[in-house]
């Protein structure tokens, strides 16, 4: 069995070769230079310039008395002052959000899918309302990652919030031109490969050799961080995050939407302009859970869970299977301040517990062995 | 954008299943303007955060009080007189009428009537004449008179002929459309394009000068623009599914006339009509 720690926010992973400079996060506060007049909860505040080049020291929020230690290393240099990110699709490129957002009291943003040529999405209607979550049918829309990165960079460049840019293709040569493309901008933390992109029927996410092939090309693009973003849409997972993994990414995100269907008002046909739609919210959660529970305990490197994340509750369920992250979508649109404050009530969960680090929580609910694989959508098998 | 916390303080069924529903919001009903929106939020029983987007019916400014329509289903079928809720608004862009316009022909289908409610309001506060063509399904679910000021001219299609004339709203329009100087409308897709392509028609038909085209020359008002609006015939206000409000999610997209979607959350919910692609109605 592989040893739990390696997958422990504030432990270094494995994959740390290169010496990187992401842009300063948050540095140790002392409690006494704390103004008494930040709200309750509230996160140390950022202090630039002070980065060493194996990053930050991890924060600590002292408010309540005690100190507890939020910050997440997700492996090369990135390290997240807290383990609450807005995930791809909840705040559009930031600069949508920037006003309404505390943004330095977000563990990192994660843009809206961008590719390197222009996409136009989906014909309308693009949402449906399903129990407990949304169908979303927006499809790839930007105006190509040149463009993304010549008008927003220079904005996150200066967020003291770490940039993590969501990168989609067609092909791996497309991933990797993309990657190439962001690699030494200035603004960028990290790459997100969406593995749900890919040209035609090839979807990379679906098996491990086009995993691989993906990362390896985003990988040998760029010394950014790498995350693989994984689609529970594929039979076998661990297979898939190993190969993410072996081909060099630094971390895994898992999950983005499962492809669903909703039906006309009218039952005239589908109720969304693309047909096909990815569920979002918390009806996904149960199966971004399982996934995570599963990607875990195949890889050594840092697993972010996404799915149906609206209350503290969801974020302590991924965490206690292994997350050492997680992402929050949806939920981010009608309340763009939710992540902030999930990650404060995670803050406070700790001080609850008498936890000094949020890392005890992680990985509470695994198996003292590993678990069997999930037996591929039939549940009843044996 | 602002947000407020507002109390509802009426409550009352308008239609089978449509209740009116008062809040005292001053924030919001501030500045607000017929054809914008506010963003409210519920909680879906799913335990998924929601907003959702409600047209202002009305909004006045002495007692800070705005109106929704809203059904008497999910969250809006919980709440009760005294009842808080987080509102975001106004958002979106308004209808933009042309400060030469005196005659307004409103037309509506159904539950979207709503969305040109309160440009009833302007225009008779601005002495202009309107006239209200609504079209429903059957007599009991046409919009009551008494929700209306004195000063509108109503008049009624019902799909059954039940109340008025017996057929589609859009066949009154031909009725009107020498009379008016700008039409304001609000419906079901179908509606709105067998409007358009109507309204696109009327200069031939009428053979008459478009408003504000006295000199020949310069250039005409960038598309989208508030002047370029302003100068239009028709303008619609679509009725998207809006989800973030923020301009982030793009669920809202509309297809724009060039191709390119625009967002009915920012650059709606009210377009002139000519901005937008139209499908043969
Ligand atoms: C409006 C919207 C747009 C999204 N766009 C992207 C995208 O471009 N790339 C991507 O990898 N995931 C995208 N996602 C997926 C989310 O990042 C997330 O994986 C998924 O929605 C599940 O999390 P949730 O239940 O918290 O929303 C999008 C989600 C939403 C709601
Ligand atoms: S409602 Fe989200 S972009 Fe318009």
């Amino acid at each position: 069995m592989k040893p739990r720690r390696k997958a422990v926010p504030g432990m270094r992973s494995r994959r740390t070769p290169t010496v990187r400079r992401i842009r300063p996060a948050i540095t140790p506060v002392p409690p006494t230079s704390r103004p008494a007049t930040r709200p309750a909860g509230a996160a140390a505040p950022p202090a630039s310039g002070q980065a060493g080049p194996r990053g930050p020291e991890p924060a600590l929020d002292v408010l309540g008395g005690r100190p507890v230690r939020l910050a997440v290393d997700l492996g090369r240099g990135l390290v997240l002052t807290n383990p609450v990110i807005a995930a791809s699709g909840g705040c559009g490129f930031g600069v949508e959000v920037a006003e309404l957002v505390d943004l330095p009291r977000l563990g990192a943003i994660v843009t809206r899918g961008v590719a390197v040529k222009p996409a136009g999405g989906q014909p309308a209607p693009r949402t449906a309302d399903v129990p407990a979550g949304l169908l979303i049918g927006v499809g790839p829309q930007h105006p190509g990652l040149q463009q993304v990165v010549d008008r927003y960079a220079g904005t996150w460049a200066r967020w003291p919030v770490p940039v993590i840019v969501n990168l989609g293709g067609a092909s791996a040569g497309d991933l990797a031109e993309g990657a190439r493309m962001l690699d030494d901008v200035a603004g960028v933390a990290a790459v997100e490969v969406n593995l749900s992109s890919g040209g035609g029927a090839r979807v990379f996410g679906l098996d491990a050799a086009s995993t691989s092939s993906a990362i390896a090309a985003v990988r040998r693009a760029t010394d950014l961080p790498v995350i693989a973003k994984l689609t529970a849409a594929a039979g076998d997972l661990r297979a898939v995050a190993k190969a993410a993994e072996e081909a060099g990414a630094d971390a895994i995100s898992a999950i983005n939407t499962l492809p669903g269907l909703a039906v006309s008002a009218d039952r005239g046909g589908a109720a969304l302009g693309s047909t096909y739609g990815g569920i979002c919210g918390p009806a996904l959660k149960p199966v971004a859970l399982r996934v995570v529970y599963e990607v875990v305990q195949a890889v050594d490197i840092p697993v972010i869970g996404i799915g149906g994340v609206a209350t503290v509750d969801d974020v302590l369920d991924f965490l206690a299977l292994g997350a050492v992250a997680v992402g929050v979508g949806v939920a981010a649109l009608a309340d763009p301040m939710l992540p902030v404050r999930l990650a404060d009530a995670l803050a406070d969960a700790c001080r609850e517990r008498g936890l000094e680090d949020v890392a005890a929580l992680v990985g509470t609910a695994l198996p003292a062995r590993p678990g069997p694989a999930s037996t591929r959508g039939a549940e009843y098998a044996r | 954008m602002r947000l407020a916390g507002a109390e509802l303080v009426e409550r009352r069924e308008v239609l089978p299943g449509t209740f009116l529903t008062a809040w005292h919001a001053p924030p919001v009903v501030t500045g607000a303007r017929a054809g914008q929106y506010v963003h409210v939020r519920a909680v879906d029983p799913g335990g998924l955060p929601r907003r959702i987007p409600f047209p202002i019916a009305t909004a006045d400014a002495a007692t800070g009080v705005l109106t929704l329509l809203t059904s008497g289903t999910g969250w809006a079928g919980t709440v009760r007189v005294g009842d808080r809720a987080d509102i975001a608004g106004p958002l979106g862009r308004p209808f933009e009428v042309d400060p030469r316009s005196r005659h307004l022909l409103l037309v509506a289908e159904g539950g979207a009537i709503v969305a040109v409610r309160f440009l009833v309001d302007e225009a008779v506060r601005d002495a202009r004449s309107v006239v209200l063509l609504f079209g429903a399904a059957t007599a009991s679910s046409v919009y009551p008179t008494s929700l209306l000021p004195d000063e509108v001219e109503y008049v009624v299609a019902t799909a059954d002929g039940s109340l008025g004339h017996r057929g589609s709203v859009a066949d009154l329009v031909r009725e009107y459309e020498a009379w008016a100087d700008q039409a304001f409308a609000a419906g079901p897709p179908s509606l709105l394009a067998t409007l358009a392509t109507q309204a696109a028609g009327r200069r031939q038909r009428l053979g008459v000068a478009t408003l504000g085209r006295k000199r020949g020359g310069g250039r005409p008002p960038a598309a989208g623009s508030t002047e370029a609006r302003r100068k239009a015939f028709l303008q619609v206000a679509v009725g998207q599914s809006i989800g973030c409000a923020a301009a982030t999610c793009l669920g809202c997209a509309v297809e724009g006339a060039d191709g390119v979607a625009l967002r009915a959350c920012r650059e709606g919910p009210v377009f002139a009509a000519d901005e937008l692609a139209w499908p043969e109605p």
